[in-house]
């Protein structure tokens, strides 16, 4: 037997996941144990959990790895810090004492709180992780791979070859220039959390038009090969890495919009900036996209893509890619930026140990909740407990008539997009039931659309071609056809696109929204997270009724308990 | 605590060619950062910190 667990953590978004014999069993982000959104800490709590499901020890494992290599990370902080000297007098210091107060022992730490041999606990590079992670759980044999993100160790975009059980790194772009920098400093910009705000971005641009193109264009140079440099001048990463961006940034496109302040796009001539700026940043990131697809497409000749790390998390990009028609087939795992590098690390270690894994078809990864467990609760609670034989068609019924369901089934998913697992469920229709979920019940910015889950064997009917192997992870968007917009207006997006996920019949989600199919015509559901706002998606029982007691939706659903007030 | 593995693992990291230049300062670094963790906190190191930089 191989059992070998994979690690990410002290960036953003800690996760772990364990292969048995090149089988991914679990997986799971730190954040759902700690209730700490974007939780980077070691995951031990995460671990525990993948481990308690294959019902295995520690100490049965036989390999532990990092997701990147923390010599290199600290490598990388020193040149920088150093070429940036004096700017970055302020901030080196504080970078070097965290790299070696703890970070650069990362590994000694893992074996001592996992409880494994330090001999056991290895690493993988960083962007090598990302690219196993997508190429690895793919359904290709052979497949170009892109990396981009932030920044891994030193590499903040690659290019890889996947065949068979190799992975061989074709070429790298290295920090500071990176596209992932680029989107969080003007997200930080447009007054967003850096590694959180980007969705919202992402959301925001469809509000706006490109005429910030050239501004934009400034930022950053996009070669004919597919390279791109960022102009620094522009950037302050070693200086302030709360906002990434200098004053010539303010200089060029404006004072930075304040923090949390309320949007209103239909009255704010400012907020209506601030979304062209969006778009624009959109449009210059889809053309370096498409760029680095084209030299991959050049350089390896696949017919099939994939792609990981943050800025693969852009689903509107994504769908850039796959219209362009450079691949015929795409894939995106639904963990793509750091969790899912956990995922990669352990899957190179088992390829190692000769087991290619296999490829990803869920996501649901996690712990699984328990009816019995949610009833005693809500008893205690003092909330009105009913055991449903059906929960699937109880959740549907109540769906159709308007109800704004929690549904709590099965194991947890992975990754930032809620699956059918941990969701808040409507129906896609009126555009009132968008603004009640986001006014009162999750207390989201306005603009931010919610997406739509359909039967895949019905999405035809309602979205125009999209690729497949992305809407199972909800990891593209499609247009809504023109004759379905009316009943799914509230979850088409302002452009008349739609974040969907198709699901299959034979899943209980899947016998959900074929049963509110039977009841109103319409196989689609509105699916959100389930999570308040600034939390996590909840995880266990416990978490769902925490959620219940302090947000007004209407019924919830746990296992097989229909829980009402 | 830190293993000797550790502690190899990353010398060895900054022993190749182009990273030589760095060892100096590692070096440096890391004797601070021994001198940290034996002593809990900057109290006690705070006289050989000022001398340092």
């Amino acid at each position: 037997m191989s059992a070998v667990l994979g690690i990410s953590a002290q960036s953003h978004d800690a996760a772990a996941a364990l292969f048995v014999d090149g089988v991914l069993v679990a997986a799971m982000q730190e954040e759902r144990c700690s209730r700490i959104k974007n939780d980077a800490s070691l995951p031990i709590r995460a671990a525990a959990a993948c481990l308690a499901w294959a019902k295995l020890e520690a100490g049965a494992l036989d390999e532990v790895v990092f997701y990147e290599n923390p010599y290199g990370k600290l490598e990388r902080v020193l040149r920088a810090g150093l070429r940036e000297l004096p700017a970055s007098l302020r901030q080196l210091p504080r970078a070097l004492a965290g790299q070696l107060a703890s970070k650069v022992w990362v590994l000694d730490a893992l074996a001592a709180r996992l409880g494994v041999d330090r001999a056991k606990v290895t690493y993988r590079e960083h962007h090598a992780s990302h690219a196993a992670s997508a190429f690895f759980l793919s359904p290709f044999e052979r497949a170009a791979v892109l990396t981009v993100d932030a920044v891994g160790e030193e590499v903040t975009t690659a290019l890889w070859l996947g065949e068979g059980s190799t992975l061989e790194c074709l070429e790298s772009i290295h920090f500071p220039h990176s596209l992932g920098l680029l989107y969080s400093a003007l997200t930080a910009w447009l007054g967003f959390e850096v590694n959180e705000g980007e969705y919202k971005v992402m959301g925001l641009a469809a509000f706006g038009r490109p005429v910030f193109e050239a501004e934009v264009r400034k930022l950053i140079s996009l070669e004919s090969d597919g390279s791109f440099t960022l102009a620094l001048e522009y950037f302050d990463s070693h200086t302030n890495t709360e906002v990434g961006f200098s004053k010539k940034l303010e200089a060029l496109l404006g004072p930075r919009r304040p923090v949390e302040r309320p949007w209103n796009l239909a009255e704010s001539a400012d907020d209506r900036r601030s979304a062209d700026v969006a778009a624009s940043l959109q449009l210059v990131l889809e053309q370096a996209m498409l760029g680095l697809a084209r030299r991959a497409k050049a350089k390896t000749g696949a017919d099939a893509l994939c792609l990981a790390g943050g800025v693969a998390l852009n689903a509107v990009a994504n769908a850039a890619l796959a219209s362009s028609g450079l691949f015929s087939e795409l894939f995106v795992q639904p963990a793509a930026g750091d969790a899912g590098a956990a995922i990669g690390a352990a899957a190179l270690a088992s390829v190692e140990r000769g087991y290619r894994p296999r490829p990803m078809s869920t996501a649901a990864l996690g712990p699984a909740v328990s009816g019995a467990v949610a009833r005693s609760l809500a008893q205690a609670l003092g909330l009105k407990v009913e055991s449903v034989p059906d929960p699937t068609s109880s959740a549907a019924e109540r769906i159709a008539k308007g109800d704004i369901v929690g549904w709590v089934n099965g194991r947890l998913e992975l990754g930032p997009r809620a699956l059918g697992q941990r969701s808040l469920l409507a129906l896609p229709h009126p555009v009132e039931v968008k603004e009640r979920i986001n006014r009162v019940i999750k207390r989201r910015e306005p603009f931010r659309p919610f997406a739509p889950s359909v039967l895949e064997s019905q999405a035809s009917r309602f979205f125009e071609p999209h690729a497949a192997h992305l809407a199972r992870f909800m990891t593209t968007v499609a247009k809504v056809k023109d004759r379905a917009r009316g009943s799914l207006e509230a979850v088409t997006h302002i452009d008349g696109t739609a974040r969907l996920q198709t699901v299959l019949e034979s899943s209980n989600f899947g016998h959900l929204i074929n049963r509110v199919g039977d009841l109103t015509g319409l196989p689609v559901v509105l699916n959100t997270s389930l999570n308040g706002k600034g939390e996590p998606i909840v995880n266990t029982e416990a978490d769902a009724l925490a959620f219940f007691t302090t947000h007004p939706c209407d019924v919830m659903f746990i296992d097989d308990v229909m829980i009402t007030r | 605590m830190i293993s000797t593995t550790s502690l190899r693992q990353l010398l060895k990291h900054f022993a190749s060619r182009n990273r030589l230049v760095l060892i100096p300062l590692v070096l440096v670094l890391l004797l601070a950062a021994v001198l940290l963790l034996l002593t809990e906190g900057l109290a006690y190191v705070a006289p050989f910190v000022y001398a340092l930089f």
